[in-house]
Order: structure tokens, then C-alpha cells, then sequence
């Protein structure tokens, strides 16, 4: 790397207090640039014993800010083994459970604790550690799990516009969204009613720079209470693009993907207004220029004119993964149109040979849209704190949250897990619709219409989340194969694993085998 | 950080206040050995137990509201105690104007927390007082005084103000304002959002009616932004915000950018041909930049045609030597132009 690689964001001679505290940082940051010569390595040993600590002996008193949030604690610790391929012990797993359902509320979801109101974020971290350390069965976990009750319960919190608060009396935004449809999702709880506008409400979060603000404003446009709504009417973004926001607002467009396919070619209710739609162009705009300079070691940002931090190394990494499957998806969906179209399938196959031969379009496996080497290079040179355990960027202590983030996005950056065609047609194949309709959790009654259609939605939705596998061939580890660590589901934050394990419970089918599946490598990856 | 409790007077613990000897404390977890426990203090251990026993019974009464102001100063994130304590105030008709203010002590202690500012919004809404949102929107810039991209802030800010939509009064402040925290940091994207929500996103306002002169104004403005700090992304992307959406084409603006794109001309400019549509880049200004390399690639890619290369030689020249951090996005967009779209 040459020097001016590593020179400082230019400031035009104007100078302003964000520039100042870009410069500052820069400055930092600049100390912390490997060496050509000694490859960073990943400290796990430390890492795993910083988890390990805060799982048996649990968190110092400081943490008592996080005491609204102890499935997050239990998640961000679960996940931080599970990325650093470290297995739970039974004992471990049964504590986990116990812990977790006793934050199960007596009306459905779970709250920040015991005792603790019902809260959508808090409901995300329940069921995913349940995910990682539960089982079917009496005490595994899984069949604790009130599904009914838990719908009932989201429904509670929808809004006229489609949008849900996050408790009763909560805030409104596309967080509380994006946790619910990953729920909804694993648990076979996806109805019609459930998803009934939200679609608009992820579009309308969408901001001019490309990413996605907290929440828009429903009410011009559906009043307080929801009746004659004027769906003209604007419905603006509330807050800027930010890293957090984008990557929920981002994986809740994917999982939700399935309702709008089979939505848009319903008969519509609201004939007037186009489908709602997201500006993936900006959005994959907005993803790329979240990343700093060299200067800042390759760092992600979560804001235009903000400090790159380690735990967006996840929100917008992982947001940018979504983004580049979707991306590679919608590629391959216009290729096979175009290719219905020609109509002579044998003769376009042998012209595919060709174009592959000349080279553009497989030459290169790598979909992302940011540089995997150099974000690995910042949480292993910046991320990792001496103590253990993963941060913001240095000089900052530590934490439970930024170390799982740190470690997904270190994890976002080595591998691609993506929508894999192959796998979404055996996924089809081998689908049992009659016993996923019996697994059915939400345990409303469907007139026959609707019965066909949530048949068509479980199915897409299951399908939809499934097809996501690791691209093999296309991994790339800084520091060599030892700084490896798991690949994780960048819609879930779980492993495909994981993931797989817990959707198969819950709609009731068994997954065929997975084959390892690679394109072929025409040039070796770079970095 | 964690001693935020320490300035109170000597408040004795709930366990042994006889004010509290009828409340049944409830443990947070009975019968189950907690994994990944937090090690509370007694007082916060203490106050919690007896919050959930309050929960328990389900009472709503003055000293609840006592109780879960203590918890919410050891613990603002406490989302259960906030919704307990709302509908207490609201259960015994407390007075909404006096906890607000209480709030103000606490947003500014607490400024990053979000159920700090879900709370004033919640008072706020069952008040249905200009008064109090006026009030409001004067405490809002108060605290961005002490942090001024705090989202929680002008989300609430934002809210405010569309929520009082039809309120003319609380309005006419909001661009005057905006320039001056842009002529404060010309790089505050919150700002530049907040500038957009109100011209383009809250509907047209007194004054506005005339949207090619609004446009017109806006594009001035950012210019002129623009041309004090060229590399700012946050004044360009304002650019292509205001373009998009009022579906201007941005090749509009190439004689703007073209300077922009080049290294700067040595020596002094002449003043004498100052055009005012095209402010020239400022003398300290690192040229050329790539938001505006990027802009003018966007208005060849537009083009087509004959332009296209030139918009790729663009891309070329950013992955491979003007911004190599984000070369897989420009190579994307080389692909994307030459193969995406026929
Ligand atoms: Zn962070």
C-alpha cells in the first residue's frame, strides 16, 4: 500500500467540527494500519473467553443500562460462539432455555426480562438464541415458544399505516419491522394480516441519499385512527440514512419479498398506485460510500459524514450482502427472461458458454459492493480491544454488542452467502405444503382464497430465506485461513446452520442434502 | 458513567421503607439460575423488585410515579418503567406540562436514549398544546446545542413538526435555522436531511408555492455549499436528492460540475467573470473530487451513446486510482452500464 493511500479525507481548507473529528479519528486509526509483513491475526482465545466470562459469570454492574435488554445480552454472547465455531454444552444450552423463557410473556412475545413488557427488539434476540441453543420437544425451547399468542400480539402493535409500535405505547420504527418478519419468518406465523402494508412502509423510510431513515410519518396520509386513509398523500422519512435503520429496513425488504411477488399479482387494493417500490440503485450507492478510506483502515460508517465504528461493520456489511444478493438475484431473474424470451434454450445455452469464455460475466465471483479485505482489516487492527472481547474503534473499551457485531461483520467480509438458484428449486421440490399448513403457528381461520394464499406465502417465505447459502470459492481471510470464522445468514445474523435447523422444526419439513455448490473460479479472488 | 444516582439524598432502600411494608417485592427470577446475570447494585435490585411487585397489583399511584423516576434515572432504558409511568401520570390526571418539564433534566443527562424522547412525544401528543410543541421545538435546539447529529433528536424534531403540520406558526423558523447549523458545520448531514424534510417532504408551505423558484433556490444554495468544500458528500448528495425528486435531469448541471472534475486551474481566478449559477470551487478546495467525478459519469451514463465510455473511463479511473476503497462498486456500475440495461 502506498502512502497516499493513507492520506487524510481531503477538507478543502474549510474546516468544520465534522471534519475536525474525522481528522482527529483518521489520526488514531492511522496507528493501527498493519504492517506489510506481519499478518494481523484474530485473537480468539481472548475473544472466546471474554464470552465465556459473560456467559458463567455474567456482566459487571455497568451493564445494568442493558437490564431492558437480556435476550440481546444472551444473543450477542450465543452468536459470538456460534461465529467463532465454538458449540454449546447441554448444561449451558438448558440455562439458556430457562432464561429465555422466563421472559416469555404471559400474552405473547418476550420482554427485556422477567416482568418486563412485551417488546418486539427483545423478542428478536428471544427467538434467535432459542434458535442457536433450543430443540423440539418438552424443555427444548422451541414448542415453549406461544406462536398464536405471539401473532395475536403483533397484530396488536400494527398501526393504520402498516407500520407496528414495538410495545404497546412504544416507539414506531422499521427496527421493531425488521425483528418482527424474522420471526414471523422462522416461526411459520407470516399471514396476509400480519403483512398488510408493509410493504409501503419499508418504501416509504427510504431517504433521498439512498439508505433508510427510522420511520416515516403515516399519518397524513392515514390519519390517527386509520379511517378514509388518502394514499396520495406524502408520507415523509423521519430521520437520516443510517446504518442501523438501512440494514433492518434492507433484510425486512428481502424476507418480505415472497408477500410482495404474490401481492402484486393479486388484485391489488389500492388499483391507483404503483406497487411500492425500493431504489436499489441508491441503496447500493448509499451501502458503497458507507466505507472509509484507507486512512481509516477500511472501516464502515453508519451515517454520510459520520465516524466509521466496528459494530456497522455488521449493519451496513451485512446490509451490503442483502443488497448484493438481491442485486445478483434480480440479474439472474432478467437472464432466464431473457433467455424465455430467445426461446431456443439448447442454442442459448451453447452462446452462455461463449459469453462465459469471453469473460465478463463469471470472471469475477465476488458480488460485493465493498472492499472485504480492508473491513477485515479494520476489526482485526482496529476492532479487537488487548483485553478481549471486540469495540467501536480504539481507544474505546470492549462490549458485548460490539463484539458479536465486530465478529458478523468480520464474518459478512470473508464469506458471501447469497440466494443460490439451484438450491431454491430443490428447496421447491421437496416442499411438503400439507404438513407446513399443520405447523402453522399464527392459528388463524382462513376463508379457502386465503388458504391458498398463505400456502403460496409459507412456501415462498421458507423458500425465500433458505436459498441463502454460502457461494463456495469465493472466501477471503486476511491474515490466512486461521482468522477464519462461521459464515452467518445476513437476513438473520444466525448460521445457515441454525437457521435451517429451527425452519425445518417449525414448518415441518425436511431439507434436502445440501451439495457444495461453486462457480467456477476463472481468476484467483484479489486480496 | 454508571453513577448517575449519586447526587440524590440518601434515599433508604425500598425493602426497609415502611411507606412500602404492603408491596410485595418480586424477584426477577424465581426458580430458574439465570445465564449472563447482571450485577445490579442493591438500590437498583431493590427498586426493580419492588417495580414488578407494583406491576403485579397493577397499582397507579403517586409513589409509583416516585418509584419509577428513581428507576429511570439508574436505568433510562427502562422501557416498562416509562410505559408505567405514563399511564400512571395519565390514570391520576397528573399535570403532562410539569413532567415534561421534568423531562428536561433527563433528555439532556440522557440525550441518546430513545425511550427519553418517545416519552415527550407520547406527553406531547395527548396535550394537543402549539404551546407546549413550540416549547418543544426550542428544547429540541437546545439539546442539539450538546449533540448535534443526535438522531433520536431531529427524528423527534421531525416528528413535531408534521405532526403540527397545519400550525403555521411553528414553521417559519425551520430554514433559517438550518443555515445557520449548516453555517456552523457545512458537513452536518442531520441538517442537510432535516433541510430536505422541510423544503421537499412536509408538503408546500406559505410562500412556496412557486416550486421552479424553490428549486431554483435550492440548487443555489447547494451550489454554494458546495463550492466552499467540494469534497463534502453530504451538500452533493442533497444535490442529487433535490434533482431526483423533482426529476431534473442532472446533466442540468454540467457546466457546474465540470470544474469540479479537473485539477484546479493554477493562479488566481478572475473575478470579473464570476457567474453566479456556477459558483467556481474555492481556492483551498482539493480538485479534482470524486463526488463530483461521479456525478459527471452519472450525466455521460444518462447520455448513452457515444458518452457511455466516457462515463466508464470515469469509473475506471476512481476504482483504480481515485478512491480504490470502493472499486467493486465502480466496477459494478461498469458492468452495470455496458451489460445492465439494453
Ligand atoms: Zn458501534
Amino acid at each position: 500500500m502506498t502512502s497516499s493511500g493513507l492520506r487524510p479525507t481531503p477538507v478543502d481548507g474549510y474546516p468544520s467540527p465534522t471534519s475536525r473529528l474525522q481528522i482527529a479519528t483518521e489520526d488514531i486509526l492511522r496507528a493501527h494500519v498493519p504492517t506489510s509483513g506481519t499478518p494481523p491475526v484474530l485473537n480468539r482465545n481472548l475473544h472466546l473467553q471474554f464470552l465465556l466470562r459473560n456467559l458463567q459469570q455474567g456482566f459487571p454492574e455497568r451493564y445494568t443500562s442493558q437490564d431492558a435488554s437480556q435476550p440481546w445480552l444472551i444473543f450477542w454472547t450465543l452468536q459470538g460462539f456460534s461465529t467463532l465455531g465454538i458449540g454449546l454444552d447441554d448444561r449451558t444450552k438448558r440455562r439458556a432455555i430457562d432464561t429465555i423463557l422466563a421472559m416469555q410473556h404471559p400474552e405473547g412475545g418476550f420482554g427485556g426480562g422477567p416482568g418486563q413488557v412485551a417488546h418486539l427488539l427483545p423478542t428478536y434476540a428471544a427467538v434467535c438464541s432459542l434458535a442457536i441453543a433450543g430443540k423440539p420437544g418438552p424443555g427444548g425451547g422451541w414448542d415453549e415458544i406461544d406462536r398464536a399468542k405471539m401473532h395475536a400480539w403483533f397484530l396488536s402493535l400494527k398501526q393504520p399505516d402498516g407500520s407496528f409500535k414495538v410495545s404497546s405505547d412504544g416507539e414506531v420504527d422499521v427496527r421493531g419491522l425488521y425483528c418482527l418478519l424474522v420471526c414471523a419468518t422462522i416461526l411459520n406465523i407470516m399471514t396476509a394480516t400480519l403483512l398488510a402494508g408493509i410493504p409501503e412502509v419499508i418504501a416509504s423510510c427510504q431517504t433521498y441519499e439512498g439508505g433508510f431513515g427510522s420511520a416515516s410519518f403515516g399519518e397524513w396520509a392515514f390519519g390517527e385512527d386509520g379511517q378514509s386513509p388518502d394514499y396520495a398523500a406524502p408520507r415523509p422519512t423521519l430521520g437520516e440514512a443510517h446504518g442501523g435503520y438501512t440494514f433492518c429496513a434492507t433484510a425486512a425488504w428481502a424476507l418480505i419479498q415472497p408477500y410482495v411477488r404474490l401481492y402484486a399479482s393479486s388484485p391489488s387494493p389500492n388499483l391507483s398506485l404503483a406497487p411500492p417500490a425500493v431504489n436499489m440503485r441508491s441503496l447500493a450507492r448509499w451501502y458503497a460510500a458507507m466505507q472509509g478510506g484507507r486512512a481509516e483502515l477500511g472501516g464502515l460508517r453508519g451515517r454520510t459524514n459520520k465516524l466509521v465504528d466496528g459494530c456497522y461493520a455488521w449493519w451496513v456489511g451485512g446490509g451490503a450482502a442483502v443488497v448484493a444478493g438481491m442485486l445478483k438475484e434480480m440479474d439472474e431473474a432478467r437472464s432466464i427472461v431473457g433467455e424465455c424470451v430467445a426461446g431456443d434454450v439448447d442454442a442459448k445455452e451453447g452462446e452462455g458458454e461463449e459469453a462465459k469464455e469471453e469473460g465478463w460475466e463469471d470472471d469475477d465471483v465476488d458480488d460485493s459492493l465493498f472492499d472485504r479485505a480492508a473491513l477485515q482489516e479494520y476489526v482485526l487492527c482496529a476492532g479487537q480491544h488487548a483485553a478481549g472481547g471486540l469495540r467501536d474503534k480504539p481507544p474505546k473499551h470492549s462490549d458485548a454488542y460490539h463484539t458479536l457485531y465486530c465478529l458478523s461483520g468480520l464474518s459478512v467480509a470473508q464469506h458471501q452467502v447469497i440466494p443460490n438458484t439451484s438450491r431454491r428449486i430443490a428447496l421447491r421440490s421437496s416442499w411438503d405444503s400439507a404438513k407446513a399448513r399443520g405447523r402453522e403457528g399464527s392459528g388463524m381461520s382462513l376463508s379457502d382464497d386465503q388458504l391458498s394464499f398463505s400456502d403460496g406465502l409459507r412456501r415462498e417465505s421458507f423458500v425465500n430465506a433458505l436459498s441463502w447459502l454460502e457461494e463456495e470459492g469465493t472466501e477471503i481471510y486476511v491474515g490466512g485461513a486461521v482468522n477464519r470464522v462461521n459464515a452467518t445468514h445476513p437476513l438473520f445474523n444466525l448460521t445457515v446452520t441454525h437457521t435451517e435447523a429451527v425452519m425445518a422444526h417449525f414448518y415441518g419439513q425436511s431439507l434436502p442434502i445440501r451439495r457444495p455448490t461453486s462457480r467456477p473460479r476463472r481468476k484467483p479472488p484479489t486480496a | 458513567m454508571s453513577a448517575t444516582f449519586d447526587d440524590s439524598d440518601e434515599s433508604k432502600p425500598y425493602a426497609t421503607d415502611p411507606e412500602w411494608a404492603d408491596v410485595i417485592p418480586v424477584q426477577q427470577y424465581e426458580g430458574v439460575e439465570p445465564i449472563a446475570p447482571i450485577f445490579y447494585t442493591e438500590e437498583y435490585k431493590d427498586a426493580t423488585d419492588y417495580f414488578r411487585g407494583v406491576v403485579k397489583t397493577g397499582e397507579m399511584s403517586p409513589r409509583v410515579l416516585k418509584l419509577t423516576e428513581e428507576i429511570i434515572h439508574m436505568n433510562p432504558a427502562h422501557y416498562s418503567a416509562w410505559q408505567y409511568r405514563y399511564r400512571t401520570l395519565l390514570a391520576l390526571n397528573s399535570s403532562l406540562e410539569a413532567e415534561l418539564e421534568l423531562m428536561d433534566s433527563f433528555a439532556i443527562q440522557f440525550l441518546k436514549t430513545y425511550q427519553v424522547w418517545h416519552h415527550r412525544r407520547l406527553l406531547l401528543t395527548a396535550l394537543r398544546s402549539v404551546d407546549a410543541a413550540a416549547r418543544e421545538l426550542a428544547f429540541v435546539a437546545r439539546a442539539l446545542r450538546t449533540d448535534a447529529k443526535n438522531y433520536h433528536t431531529w427524528s423527534y424534531r421531525q416528528w413535531i413538526l408534521a405532526h403540527f403540520n397545519d400550525e403555521d406558526r411553528l414553521w417559519p423558523g425551520e430554514l433559517p435555522w438550518v443555515e445557520e447549523l449548516l453555517e456552523e458545520d457545512v458537513r452536518n448531514n442531520s441538517a442537510w436531511h432535516h433541510r430536505f424534510f422541510v423544503v421537499w417532504q412536509s408538503g408546500v408551505r406559505r410562500g412556496e408555492v412557486d416550486r421552479e423558484d424553490v428549486l431554483r433556490r435550492e440548487l443555489a444554495f447547494t451550489k454554494e455549499k458546495i463550492s466552499l468544500a467540494p469534497n463534502n458528500p453530504s451538500a452533493w448528495n442533497y444535490l442529487r436528492g433535490v434533482l431526483d425528486h423533482t426529476h431534473t435531469p442532472y446533466a442540468s448541471l454540467t457546466s457546474f460540475v465540470q470544474p469540479y472534475t479537473v485539477a484546479a486551474a493554477p493562479g488566481p481566478t478572475d473575478d470579473s467573470v464570476v457567474d453566479l449559477e456556477n459558483p467556481r470551487p474555492s481556492a483551498g478546495a482539493e480538485l479534482p473530487c470524486v463526488p463530483a467525478l461521479e456525478f459527471l459519469a452519472d450525466i455521460y451514463e444518462a447520455e448513452g451513446g457515444e458518452a457511455t465510455p466516457k462515463a466508464v473511463q470515469i469509473w475506471k479511473s476512481l476504482a483504480d486510482e481515485r478512491d480504490t476503497i470502493r472499486k467493486k462498486y465502480w466496477e459494478h456500475r461498469i458492468k452495470d452500464a455496458l451489460h445492465g440495461s439494453q
